[in-house]
Formats: structure tokens, sequence, C-alpha cells
């Protein structure tokens, strides 16, 4: 009986304790709610397999077309010819402004080429 | 695309890219980079970045590049599923007032000004200025469009409310704003601006302001649903995260407050329609309408011409970021006398505008390559307008709406309704004929009843 409450008597200061520092009995802590929204559930994108060489293939150069970034687009094209000449270097104007997509280029990218460069501003 | 691919990004972008090519599941994306920036840049300084090293990695540019087309994957690089991202929990880990504020700043939550802490309480009473329910989603929202699109609910809308200072009564129209869906701090390096005009009865049900100050920090509700629209952008828009998702160079001072104020609707000169009856809403209805653009003048000249005869002369030789769109913000004593000078209609106004404006010569040639190329070539009437100088006015306006060749139809479709890129609002207290010009294009407007 006598052991019965002191059990009774521990478990009381326990909870009194556990309120004294828990998060709400704390007059000078205060719960507030979160102010952002929801993201959305990121789906992996399994890389495209690589050929070990790109001797005797097609790789595409697809230029966004950045505004004034032509001289740099010319130089890669031109060096990478250069420095790997057993790959086709196809150098490939997207379609309309760098924000516009072009479904098109890529099923023929897909089609013809054993990779793609893409070039972004700025 | 599922080829083998190796973006090429200039090295200012290293986070944006990283933290993209995460969200988008590619999160091994193959990246080189080279000095920034690359516009503008001749061919040999081109040539010299193409032949050293990636600035990041440090390795050859060229030999990155071909590696990264034929390095075979690694077993995570091929791999599907899920990538991890942390939970939301409605509630914060409680803490002191002075801490909570500490942690939204470091968060990111606020404007960079203290904000009200949203706690249930006052959540609760935002909620009751609306029919909704709280779990109701409201839209989604992102910086930019290759950006994901963050999601939001009423009440998330209404958390955001509380802290920028929103009596319950503004929550219809901030839940309108919220279901646009337009950030106010979209992501692009040239720091765009947004701007909220409010129409309607809700206008003088909230109490906000048309009069003197209109555009300035006078008003409670004026200030507080346009700040509004930037904690939201921040927070449910997955925006104006530096260096992520927001990559003005300068940023905007513009997007504190967005430019909210209400359209002056007994101050409009007879026969000219308020903006949301000239956008298709009843005048009874009450709306919220979204422009976007970079910068506002404040302007008074007195002169010897007509008011109208000095904007079109301004519409003319104005220049910024947007220079083919313009949004006049008329007092109504500039708008009595510009209707007063024979101009019955908005329309009519923006019309002549659009029609007796040219394009400086200097601006022309640069945004006009292909006449240019006909110009040098003799071809008519271009070299005729080559020959008068750079800063001979060219008489092709800026204001008239039509799509750049290969550009997306969409562009057009956003015209709808108005056959000149010039938008006309009036507000403001009538002690001057001060009027403001920006290049801010209509985007589009929404019910506040809706959400009442």
């Amino acid at each position: 009986m006598k052991s019965t409450a002191v059990k009774i008597l521990g478990l009381a200061l326990m909870v009194a304790a556990a309120s004294s520092i828990g998060w709400t009995a704390d007059p000078a802590r205060i719960v507030v709610m979160n102010p952002q929204g929801v993201k959305p559930e990121i789906r992996k994108i399994p890389m495209a397999v690589r050929s070990a060489s790109l001797d005797g293939k097609t790789v595409y150069i697809v230029d966004t077309k950045y505004p004034n970034t032509k001289p740099f687009v010319e130089e890669l094209y031109a060096a990478l010819k250069a420095k790997y000449p057993a790959t086709t270097w196809v150098l490939k104007d997207k379609f309309g402004g760098y924000m516009d997509d072009d479904p098109e280029l890529w099923k023929e990218v897909k089609a013809k080429a054993a990779g793609a460069i893409v070039l972004v501003g700025h | 695309m599922g080829v083998p691919a190796v973006p090429i990004i200039t090295a200012r972008f290293k986070e944006l890219v990283t933290t993209s090519a995460y969200k988008k599941g590619i999160p091994n994306m193959r990246i080189t980079y080279t000095p920034h920036p690359i516009t503008d840049r001749p061919a040999e300084l081109c040539r010299q970045y193409i032949a050293g090293n990636d600035p990041n990695s440090g390795q050859p540019m060229l030999g990155q590049i071909y590696d990264g087309l034929s390095r075979p994957l690694s077993a995570e690089d091929g791999k599907g599923g899920f990538l991890p991202r942390g939970e939301r929990t409605r509630l914060l880990p409680p803490d002191t007032p002075e801490k909570l504020m500490e942690y939204f700043h470091e968060q990111g939550f606020t404007d960079g000004n203290p904000v009200i802490l949203p706690t249930e309480e006052k959540v609760a009473e935002m909620l009751k200025a609306t029919s909704r329910q709280p779990d109701e989603w409201v839209g989604q929202m992102r910086p930019s469009p290759p950006h994901e699109a963050w999601y939001y609910t009423v009440e998330m809308v209404a958390v955001n409310a509380v802290m920028a200072g929103a009596k319950p009564e503004y929550f219809p129209t901030i839940l309108a704003l919220a279901a646009k869906g337009v950030t106010s701090m979209f992501s692009s390096t040239s720091s765009f601006a947004r701007m909220a005009v409010v129409n309607g009865p809700v206008v003088d049900e909230i109490g906000m302001n048309t009069g003197i100050g209109a555009m300035g920090p006078v008003n409670r509700a004026n200030s507080a649903i346009g700040r509004c629209w930037t904690l939201i952008s921040r927070n449910l828009g997955n925006s104006g995260k530096p260096g992520e998702t927001y990559l003005g160079s300068q940023g905007n001072p513009l997007n504190y407050n967005n430019l909210c104020f209400p359209e002056n609707e007994p101050g409009l000169p007879a026969g000219w329609k308020p903006l949301h009856v000239q956008k298709g809403f009843k005048k009874s209805d009450s709306v919220i309408s979204v422009f976007s653009g970079w910068s506002m003048s404040d302007i008074a000249w007195y002169s010897p011409l007509p008011i109208f005869e000095v904007i079109r002369g301004w519409l003319e030789h104005f220049f910024s970021f947007g220079t083919n769109q313009a949004t006049l913000v008329l007092d109504p004593i500039v708008a009595a006398d510009v209707a007063a000078s024979g101009h019955p209609t908005k329309e009519s106004f923006a019309k002549y505008l659009a029609e007796n404006t040219g394009t400086p010569g200097w601006l022309y040639w640069s945004q006009n390559e292909k006449a240019l190329e006909q110009a040098k070539k003799g071809e008519e009437p271009y070299a005729g307008w080559l020959r008068q100088g750079q800063g001979a006015v060219v008489p092709v306006s800026r204001y008239v709406r039509r799509a750049p060749a290969g550009r997306n139809p969409a562009f057009m479709a956003r015209a709808e309704g108005n056959e000149t890129s010039i938008e006309i609002v009036v507000t403001g207290g009538g002690t001057n004929t001060f009027w403001s010009g920006g290049d801010f294009g209509y985007v589009g407007s929404a019910s506040v009843d809706d959400w009442r």
C-alpha cells in the first residue's frame, strides 16, 4: 500500500516537473503557425546511359540563343571539332527566344544524337 | 530528353543550377561552368574561356564536357524513386516571441521588416473573414516558369495575412490576389516589380486610400495588402531566395509593397471606365488586378503643351528594360485635362498614344536586327530611316500589339481586348497635375467577391 502511494506521488511529481518544463506551460513561449506552403514531391529521373566513347557518334550543341552569346557558342563548336574530330558536332539553334521550349528539336536530338550540350546565358 | 546531356552555365549561377537540378530530379547532373558572363564578350576572350578550366571544378572545360557525355553512370545516377524533402508541419516549435521573430527573419519568412507573429488565435480571426474552408486549396505559385510551384490553402494565406499586419476585412482581397498565382518576386536578373490595383465596392468597405498619397505608405489597407503579396510570394510561392529562387541583380524596392493602390473611380472623367470594367467585370464587382513591370516615374511638367502631348512625348522617348509596354497612372485632374482635350475614353487615349509615338532610332535599331541588316542593304523604308541617324525617331510605335517573330502565340493571347500595350489607371488626390508612367503591363484580374 505504502509502495503504491509512493509510486503515485512519484508519478505526480514527474508530471508536474514535465509540465513546468513543457512547451506550452512556459508563458514566455508561444506557438505560431508555419507560413510556408506545400512543396511538391521530387521524382528522381534516372540519367541517360552514356556510351564509353563518342567516336563515330553525333553530339548536338544546342544554342538557346541568350542575347549576344553567339561568339561563345561558335568558339565552343570550333574547339570541340578541333579537339575531338572523331565525333560529329552539330550546332543547332533552338526555336524562339531562350525561354521558349522546342519539343521538335528535342525529338530530333533523341533520334539522331548520342548526346547534347545545352548552353544557357548569361 | 532521354539523351546524355551536359548543360553549360556561367559560374555565377551555380547555386541556382544545382538546386534546380535537384528539384527537377537530377541531383547528379553533369554541369560544366564557364566564367561569367559570356554575353557581349569578344570571340578571343570566349576562346580563352573554352581553352581554360571550369572555374568551379578546376578541370579543363572541354575534357569535362566530353567526360560528362561519356563517363559511365554510377549506380545512383541510374536510379529512380523519390528525393528527400523536408516534411511540413502546421505549427512551429514554441519559443519566445523575440526568438521566433529572429527565426522568421533567418528562414527568409519576412521582407526584412518585423512581422506580426501568426498565432493560431490571430489566424482564426483572419479566417472568419471568408466563407472558404481553411483547408481549401487556393492555388499554386512559382518564381518563374522553369521553377517548381508550391501549393497553398486558405489557412496558409491567412498566416501570411496576419504576418503582413492585415485586418481580417482585407482577407478576401488578399485571397483573390493569392489565387492569381502570380509571384511578386519574379526570378529574373532584371529585378521585376509588380503592381496591384483594386477596384469596386471593396475599396471603400476596407478603407483603402484613393486620394492624397494613394501610392504612398499612408494607409493600412493599401500597405498591408501590397506587403502581403511579397510575404505570400516568399513563403507560399517558392520565391525570393537570393541566388536560388531570386536573381534580380539589384533588387527592386517596389517589391516591399508592390505598388498596391485602388483606382479613384469617382475621379474618373465621364466616359472613362474603371479598370475592372475595362477588363470585363461589372462596376459593382470588387476586383484586384495585377500588373508586371520594372519601374515607375513620377512626373509633372509645366509646359505650354497640353498634358496629353507631354505624355505622348514622354512615351516616345521613355526607355527602361520593358520598353514595349507602358502603364500611365494619372491623377484625377490630369485625367480630366486629357479627357477635355478630346479623349473621351481611356481606350481612345491609349490608341492615340500608340498611333502617334515612334521609337528613338538607337532603340529601334538595337531591337530590330533584321531591319538593321535590310537598312544596310539599302532596302526601304529601313534605309531611309537609318540615314536620318540614331537620334531620329523611327515611325514605328512600340505600343501597338504585335507578336515578335518566332515568339509564342500566347504573347498575343495576353493582349486580348487591348490593341495597344498601354494601360491607364486613375488615382490620387488632385493636389497638382502629376502623373506616373512606367513599363508595367497588365497580367490579369481576380474577383474579390469569390473569396468573401
